[in-house]
């Protein structure tokens, strides 16, 4: 899983310059970004007293990330009392072989998957795949990438980089031919995942929110395949990171509020289900057996100190949209599972910065994450903390290091910096040569250094 | 006659002098006695952004020495402010400074400036963190406007343009993607103004690099010598 999520140095910049030459899909990821943008500037501006439901929020997630140990071992006994089966899994593989382990024992040969990060996070479908069972993907959007044999673009919007005719050729090509018209495409989709829907011997979901008090799963869905992923399948297999939980449904209410509205702009998701335990006896639909599976696989490193607040993060890809490092990078820069701020903060803290250091810098500091942030998650300021123990843990280059220390040297007074910036001067026809000049003089003109300020004759 | 001490920034005193004489004529017609403390350098922000702390403090160090916390601080630059006002005291172990970003203490002072750029059509570039850390947005609005400019908004203007320091060569591609969307932005005005040295470079750099028409000018130089057509 490491490995998986690991970031090699230079990959950020090289897929990026990809995304860049590819026209058609800065302009699909700018128009998808910029509608779920501008939806939750508006869906904000509609509520009154946004800031202050901001506020209450945070608050809500940094006492919960405080006392995570109490509140996950409350959740796991209330689901346990709803008739949940509950198991821990401190890595992937643990939580990967658990599910298989279901699926072995139900015999099961076809998982019908809702969207769920933390399942890309695990590698599930791999590790089912290695078992024989086949997982399909039945949100529209993860269906289309699992299609495609490509991670999702984006935490909300998966294939949001996909044009109709995209989706069209990798649906012919999958079965009956399509038309490359959004209703054909969507009435094809509908249709096959009906077929997997009633088929499949095992459901599995993430969870937006695993509520302690009661034990429950809070699902938030627009494609209702949340719905039928729960209650058709004889077995559901909740996946839950531990920082989802929330200690009461009135805390849930409040991040609700939020969750919908900062992701897509929408009051509330066309679907938001509450589900506690398997199907009881007078009920028509839903389990019998629900497993839920509480995973930390790395969590537990981002406890200490201050990047503890990205364990708030509610993952509605607001900071993904108002990004302008996003908007033109693309989702894949990022690695496979997460991206835009959000990613570039939390994949180092899960994987470990010497694994993904390119990640912290993928970033122009411009703070429109933090903005954006519904749980006030201070993005860019975590993105400069990532940057300083990069340093400090010694994964900044020794060219690097060094050049930072002679220009303290050089300007840690007025003399020095006199002196050296006459060299400078001196020396200006080299800088295209070489090192930062050289990449910046690629694409830009260089600033010309003249006569200082300082030694201006009118200065006083 | 109440005194400013005026902080060039390093950007400012090598790159962008006139910008940096602009102001200073700016704050004097506003009523100002310009300080200019010849012991400074610059703020740190280079290193600390890149992640190297000891660096950063080392020359943070000259600033602190540099400048009395007594007379206002005034610099022509939005994250140069940003820095000493949010990252700087923490980082060397220091009491805060009295420091202003030109544009809000001229507007905050309510300086009268002459109609230099009536007629003109002008689009201001919020820098990022002079907008979102400093939440300093009307204020070289209003003195532009002041000037008789007529402003055009930008279609993005919460949009960065691309400098941020380090990241400005770690990656150069995304970085003047940028500064082409901003530049492409304001294609209708006479000049695109900014008030901060960094995006100033970037910016017109690139413009001078691709041929691009666009004119790209500090706010200082912007309200004290208008913008030549």
């Amino acid at each position: 899983v490491k490995t998986f999520l690991a970031q090699p140095p230079d990959r950020f910049r090289a897929i990026a310059r990809r995304a860049l030459a590819d026209a058609r899909m800065q302009e699909a990821t700018d128009a998808a970004t910029f509608r779920l943008h501008q939806g939750r500037l508006d869906a904000w501006q509609a509520l009154p007293r946004v800031e202050e439901l901001r506020e209450r929020a945070h608050a809500i997630r940094m006492e919960t990330v405080e006392n995570l140990d109490r509140y996950v071992e409350e959740f796991a006994a209330a689901a346990q009392s709803a008739g949940a089966r509950v198991h821990r899994a401190a890595t992937a593989e643990d939580a990967c072989a658990y599910v298989a382990d279901v699926c072995r024992r139900r015999g099961a040969r076809l998982v019908a998957k809702a969207k769920s990060m933390l399942s890309e996070e695990i590698r599930l479908n791999e590790a089912l795949a290695a078992v024989g069972v086949e997982a399909v993907e039945c949100d529209l959007g993860e269906y289309v990438m699992q299609l495609a044999g490509e991670h999702p673009a984006h935490i909300l919007a998966p294939a949001l980089e996909k044009t109709a005719v995209e989706i069209a050729t990798l649906f012919s090509r999958a079965g009956n031919a399509v038309e490359p018209e959004l209703e054909a495409l969507a009435d094809e989709a509908r249709r096959r995942l009906r077929g997997v829907f009633e088929a499949a011997d095992v459901g599995v979901t993430g969870a937006n929110f695993a509520v302690a008090e009661t034990g429950s799963i809070c699902l938030v869905t627009n494609e209702g395949n949340g719905g039928l992923v729960t209650a058709l399948p004889p077995v559901h297999v909740a996946l839950v990171g531990i920082e989802r939980v929330v200690p009461k449904l009135a805390d849930l209410a409040v991040l609700l509020q939020l969750l919908a509205r900062s992701a897509t702009g929408q009051p509330l998701s066309s679907y938001t289900r509450l589900l506690t335990g398997p199907r009881r006896d007078r009920e028509d639909d839903g389990p019998e057996e629900l497993h839920v599976v509480i995973i930390d696989n790395g969590r537990t490193n981002l406890r200490a100190g201050r990047y503890k607040e990205m364990l708030a993060c509610i993952r509605c890809g607001a900071c993904l949209n108002v990004c302008p490092v996003y908007r033109k990078a693309g989702g894949n820069s990022y690695g496979p599972v997460y991206s835009g701020p959000m990613g570039a903060v939390l994949v180092p803290l899960l994987v470990g910065l010497e694994h993904a250091p390119s990640l912290p810098h993928a970033s122009s500091l411009c703070g429109a994450c933090t903005a954006a942030c519904p749980v006030k998650i201070p993005l860019h300021e975590l993105l400069l903390d990532l940057r300083r123990d990069l340093v400090g843990g010694g994964a900044a280059s020794r060219l690097e290091r060094i050049a930072f220390q002679l220009w303290a040297l050089a300007w840690s007074g007025p003399r020095l910096y006199r002196a050296s910036t006459t060299a400078a001067r001196l020396l200006q026809p080299l800088a295209s040569l070489a090192g930062p000049g050289r990449r910046w003089a690629a694409d830009r003109t260089l600033p010309r250094l003249g006569r200082r300020y300082r030694d201006r004759a009118d200065m006083r | 006659v109440p005194s400013v001490q005026l902080f060039a920034t390093c950007l400012g005193d090598l790159v962008a002098p006139e910008a940096v004489a602009d102001a200073a004529d700016l704050l004097r017609t506003a009523g100002f006695d310009v300080e200019f403390p010849d012991r400074q350098v610059c703020c740190g922000q280079p290193a600390f952004n890149a992640g190297h702390h000891a660096a950063a403090c080392r020359v943070a160090r000259t600033f602190v020495r540099a400048f009395d916390r007594v007379t206002p601080i005034v610099c022509p630059s939005g994250s140069c402010a940003t820095m000493i006002s949010r990252y700087l005291p923490e980082l060397v172990g220091t009491a805060e400074f009295d420091i202003w970003e030109l544009s809000a203490f001229l507007d905050h002072h309510g300086a009268e400036l002459p109609p230099r750029n009536a007629g003109r059509r002008l689009a201001y570039h919020d820098s990022c963190h002079m907008l979102r850390e400093l939440r300093i947005s009307d204020a070289p609005r209003r003195l532009l406007e002041r000037t008789g400019a007529e402003l055009v908004p930008l279609p993005r203007p919460d949009l960065c343009c691309g400098f941020g320091g380090t990241f400005s060569v770690r990656q150069p591609e995304l970085s003047v993607a940028m500064a082409d969307e901003k530049l492409g932005g304001a294609r209708g005005a006479d000049a695109l103004v900014t008030a901060d040295p960094g995006c100033l470079i970037h910016l017109a750099g690139r413009a001078r690099h691709t041929g691009d028409a666009v004119r790209v000018v500090h706010l200082a130089t912007a309200l004290a010598q208008g913008v030549q057509t």
